[in-house]
């Protein structure tokens, strides 16, 4: 299979890369209408597979669960979860023939495998639904012509996604056709049937491509996501013990850090988490976040560079055939560092002195979000994906970072970020060598604890308006206030 | 046997607590002596919790002082239970495994603090706690984790026990002998008892400290008899000529058929692989005729609400009819919430969003846990009645999770009854609420039973809160 991407011609992909935007409520006016009465069988029964499932069958929909004959017979614990939620449990050779839509929702890398076992079975006319496209972009997997192709990615994890939809909500989705297999032309009703299923159209649906969701999504979760939090984590941590900070100490206020930090992101963007600094730390902030953008833009750009080109997944599928040699390797690396082996203080640190003293860690994450905003953008893909892919996720994963340190962020998240993380790290961590030399505790451990706050009046401003023009800024504001709108009535 | 532990007596000196935005206590002058059992009572909201909390250092001390905090202490409550119930969700790695949880086992939650594998294996026997054992606590019913709450305090060797609300939530088998074991403990470890009704103010409690609005009012000894029956009479406050609001005018509820049962269980079982909750289970209730559903703890109570309401996913592999529908035909879960208002204790804790009180009530016409629609005028006129019934037209504004746990069941029971739905689930709701507020709600559910509009079916333990107009009863047993 060859990458689908590097196949198409320079127009197309621009097309294709350019695609993603906000949908009006109204196109959802009909809900699942278009699906009532069809057959949905749902292959993977791991959290976004059982939680989708519950809340398209809540919205009416006929949801059934295709699990290996194996899996059945010995009643293993995805037959356990489909089965207590009252699903009726077949094997593919019962369900698949049957159904009008099989929604894939196994993890990427057995997607070539399962998709290769599922077509043959399926019947004429039928849809597939992918959560996400790298089989499709990345792999270059064909699927039979008279399918329909489409993506449906909610844009949270499925507990969340359960969550919502019973409190009457729903998570933000992205939805795509994959334009080579549009044989009837309604891949975009079904797709709009089934984020109305799960609840996403009322928090608001975004139109992409195939395409722009996999580069966007790679971008992100290997740079600013995994990437930068976790090269931030180790420089931090080290240096705070170099210079004489209490190991216990240094340890959680990045490990919590990062979480509470990317709260005030997720709540008002760059510019509110720089706004919870005193003056003095946000300028300082300001001025680091400055010159990690001039030190690090050479990485993003060949990170993009490397996706675009189709470089990074050919050399990530060439280790999964090597019984991931590499990543395992890596991984167990990342479990040895001195921050990952630290146990944190029992002391509590208050959520402003997380700030306080964590201005370089603030300083990466706004250095991370806009470069890699940035990148993407320059490379064709629309700010709305940009967003997503970066501000809206940082938070996300900092979250899991403050419940499981890296090593076990890395064993969690996807093993195509992962990988892409530890390719980063190794970059970033020689590029960043000289810079932090001249970093101290006053902005990260200690603070700057200056006897007077005062700064000065144009240089504040300046800061501030660089801050908040930053396009990653409006976008962010457009859509964050979509959500709030339909969220916090007051 | 006394058992030798830490505590040596508190002293508090005009001591002003801050907990949040909106609540502090104000001027506690207040001596807990070693030997002595307190209880602490007042209205909802008073800060009889708070009190408690206090005792073991919470909250910020802005003037005064207090002396002799208990670090270890044992403490079941209601908040303790959230507080258990969160870790365990947060605990839940689903999201980013994108394995589905089974939590932590129950005997994995006793052994974490037990440090008396005698005490233990009593306790678990005298609550009966056996079967549930590898079972994971998340999925306990409330009752039962009430059960391994208190096992848990009581195992770890505290120097003071604290109970708040010792018998909400226990089925009527149990609360004798927690009376009993509480009695028994009283005369090893230091205790101290949050009392939300009088007529569960054990007969071992030497002490009373009465709160209102975060003033310690008083203090009285239990056995000075004139004072006690003040304290009695303080504490049952009448509550008369309730006119109930309307239902909003400008979104009637869609009719049903009179002719057709409400609802129309046949047959139904809820299992899962290692446990059987109930199995040919039938029940049909018309229009117009009120329930009262009774059962031990772990009786499968809620698993049967939740067939009704569509909460509980084996709705779909039974015979179930509601409103007009026979569940798994396409009909969507908002298709059967609209016609039920419900209250109980998990929907209590699921409802952890950002929001006003106003329109927490406000949320019941929209079946929604927070707000996500622009609400009416008449809505929001009718919401504000509700508000003037609780007592609560000042705070209209404020944030829900800034009101005591009792206030906020008060909220949700309005909410449940906003729209005057044509069923009324009431699952414990008295569940953690004072006298006061308790009869008032008692007296809210005769209205409505007395009403045409809503059947109602109705959950609780006690044999006190009987209610007029309720004449059908379901028993589960285990």
């Amino acid at each position: 299979m060859a990458n689908y991407f590097n196949t198409l011609p320079l127009r197309e992909q621009l097309a294709q890369l350019g695609k993603c935007e906000f949908m009006d409520p109204a196109e959802f006016t009909d809900g699942v209408t278009y699906l009532k009465g069809k057959k949905l069988v749902v292959i993977g029964c791991g959290s976004q597979g059982l939680n989708q499932g519950l809340n398209l069958r809540d919205s009416g929909l006929d949801v059934s669960y295709a699990l290996r004959e194996a899996a059945i017979k010995d009643q293993r614990q995805s037959w356990k979860n489909a089965t207590e939620n009252g699903f009726t449990v077949g094997t593919p050779e019962e369900l698949i023939p049957g159904a009008d839509l099989v929604l894939n929702l196994t993890p990427d890398k057995q997607h070539s495998g399962v998709v290769a076992g599922v077509v043959p079975l399926m019947k004429k006319d039928a849809c597939l639904a992918y959560s996400h496209g790298f089989n499709i972009v990345e792999e270059g997997m064909q699927v039979r012509p008279d399918i329909t192709v489409i993506m449906v990615a909610p844009k949270c994890p499925g507990t969340e996604v359960r969550e919502e939809y019973k409190r009457g909500f729903g998570v933000p989705t992205l939805i795509a056709v994959h334009e080579d297999n549009d044989p009837h032309g309604d891949g975009l009703a079904i797709a709009k049937a089934y984020a109305a299923g799960t609840g996403g159209h009322k928090a608001g649906v975004l139109m992409s491509s195939f395409i722009a969701e996999v580069k966007s999504d790679l971008m992100g979760e290997q740079t600013i996501l995994c990437g930068m939090l976790q090269t931030g984590s180790l420089l931090c941590f080290d240096k705070m013990v170099e210079k004489g900070i209490e190991p216990g100490y240094a340890a959680k206020l990045v490990q919590i850090g990062w979480e509470t930090i990317t709260e005030a992101l997720k709540h008002g963007g760059i510019t509110n988490m720089m706004d919870r600094l005193s003056n003095p730390a946000k300028i300082k902030a300001f001025e680091l976040s400055e010159e990690l953008k001039v030190i690090m833009r050479p990485l993003y750009n060949k990170h993009m560079d490397d996706i675009m080109a189709g470089r990074f997944s050919a050399g990530m599928m060439e280790d999964w055939a090597n019984d991931d040699a590499k990543l395992l390797g890596w991984r167990k690396e990342t479990g040895e560092t001195a921050f990952e082996k630290t146990e944190n203080t029992e002391t509590d640190i208050a959520e402003q002195e997380y700030f306080d003293h964590g201005i370089l860690m603030v300083a990466m994450v706004r250095a991370g979000v806009e470069l890699a905003f940035e990148t993407m953008t320059a490379a064709g893909i629309k700010e709305e994906s940009a967003y997503y892919e970066s501000l809206h996720e940082t938070p996300l994963i900092a979250n899991t970072i403050a419940r499981k340190k890296l090593y076990e962020m890395n064993a969690t998240i996807s093993d195509t970020a992962e990988y892409g993380c530890y390719l980063y790290n190794h970059a970033c961590l020689p590029l960043l060598s000289d810079f932090m030399t001249q970093i101290d505790t006053d902005v990260i451990g200690r603070g700057l604890q200056l006897p007077d706050s005062g700064v000065d009046n144009q240089q504040l401003i300046e800061v501030n308006s660089t801050v908040r023009s930053h396009p990653v800024e409006s976008i962010g504001a457009t859509l964050r206030g979509y959500m709030s709108a339909m969220k916090r009535i007051n | 046997m006394r058992a030798s532990n830490g505590f040596k007596g508190t002293v508090f000196k005009e001591a002003c607590i801050r907990f949040n935005e909106s609540f502090s206590l104000v001027d506690i002058n207040w001596m807990l002596e070693p030997g002595q059992v307190w209880a602490i009572m007042g209205a909802s909201g008073s800060g009889k919790s708070a009190l408690a909390a206090a005792l073991t250092g919470a909250g910020k001390l802005s003037s005064g002082t207090v002396e002799g905090i208990v670090a270890n202490a044992g403490v079941v409550s209601l908040e303790s239970q959230a507080a258990l119930i969160e870790r365990e969700r947060l605990r839940d790695d689903s999201d980013i495994t994108d394995k589905v949880s089974q939590g932590t086992a129950t005997r994995e939650m006793l052994n974490e603090v037990s440090k008396d594998p005698e005490l233990l294996a009593k306790l678990i026997k005298l609550f009966r706690l056996e079967a549930l054992l590898d079972r994971g606590f998340r999925k306990l019913s409330s009752g039962e984790t009430r059960k391994v709450l208190f096992t848990r305090a009581l195992t770890s060797k505290p120097d003071m026990l604290i109970v708040d609300g010792p018998f909400e939530g226990l089925d009527t088998q149990t609360v004798p002998a927690v009376d009993d074991l509480l009695k028994q403990v009283s005369t090893e470890i230091p205790m101290l008892l949050v009392i939300n009704r009088f007529d569960e103010l054990p007969q071992f409690v030497t002490h009373i400290a009465l709160l209102e609005r975060g003033h310690l009012k008083t203090t009285v000894e239990t056995s000075d008899k004139t004072a006690m029956d003040l304290t009695s009479q303080l504490l049952h406050l009448k509550t008369t000529g309730i006119k109930i609001p309307g239902a909003d005018p400008g979104n009637p509820l869609p009719p049903l058929d009179p002719a057709e049962p409400l609802v129309y269980i046949r047959d139904a079982s809820v299992r899962y692989t290692d446990n059987l909750v109930f199995e040919h289970l039938d029940w049909r209730i018309e229009t117009g005729q009120h329930w009262q559903l009774t059962g031990p703890n772990g009786s499968g109570k809620t698993s049967l609400l939740n067939l009704i309401t569509g909460d509980h996913p084996q709705c779909y592999n039974n015979d179930i009819f509601v409103f007009g529908y026979q569940r798994g035909n396409g009909e969507s879960i908002w298709d059967i919430k609209q016609h039920i208002g419900y209250v109980s204790s998990s929907l209590h804790w699921d409802y952890r969003v950002s929001i006003n009180c106003k329109n927490v009530i406000i949320s019941g016409f929209y079946d929604s846990i927070g707000l996500y629609t622009k609400a009416t005028d008449s809505q929001i006129e009718i919401a504000m009645q509700w508000l003037q019934i609780l007592g609560f037209q000042d705070r209209a504004g404020q944030a829900f999770n800034q009101f005591s746990y009792g206030d906020q069941r008060l909220l949700l029971i309005a909410r449940a009854m906003v729209k005057h739905p044509h069923l009324l689930i009431l699952d414990e709701p008295c569940f953690g609420l004072d006298d006061m507020s308790r009869q008032l709600v008692l007296a809210l559910i005769e209205k409505i039973c007395a009403g045409s509009e809503s059947t109602v079916i109705y959950v609780n333990h006690h044999a006190q809160d009987q209610i007029e107009g309720i004449d059908n009863y379901l028993a589960l047993t285990h």
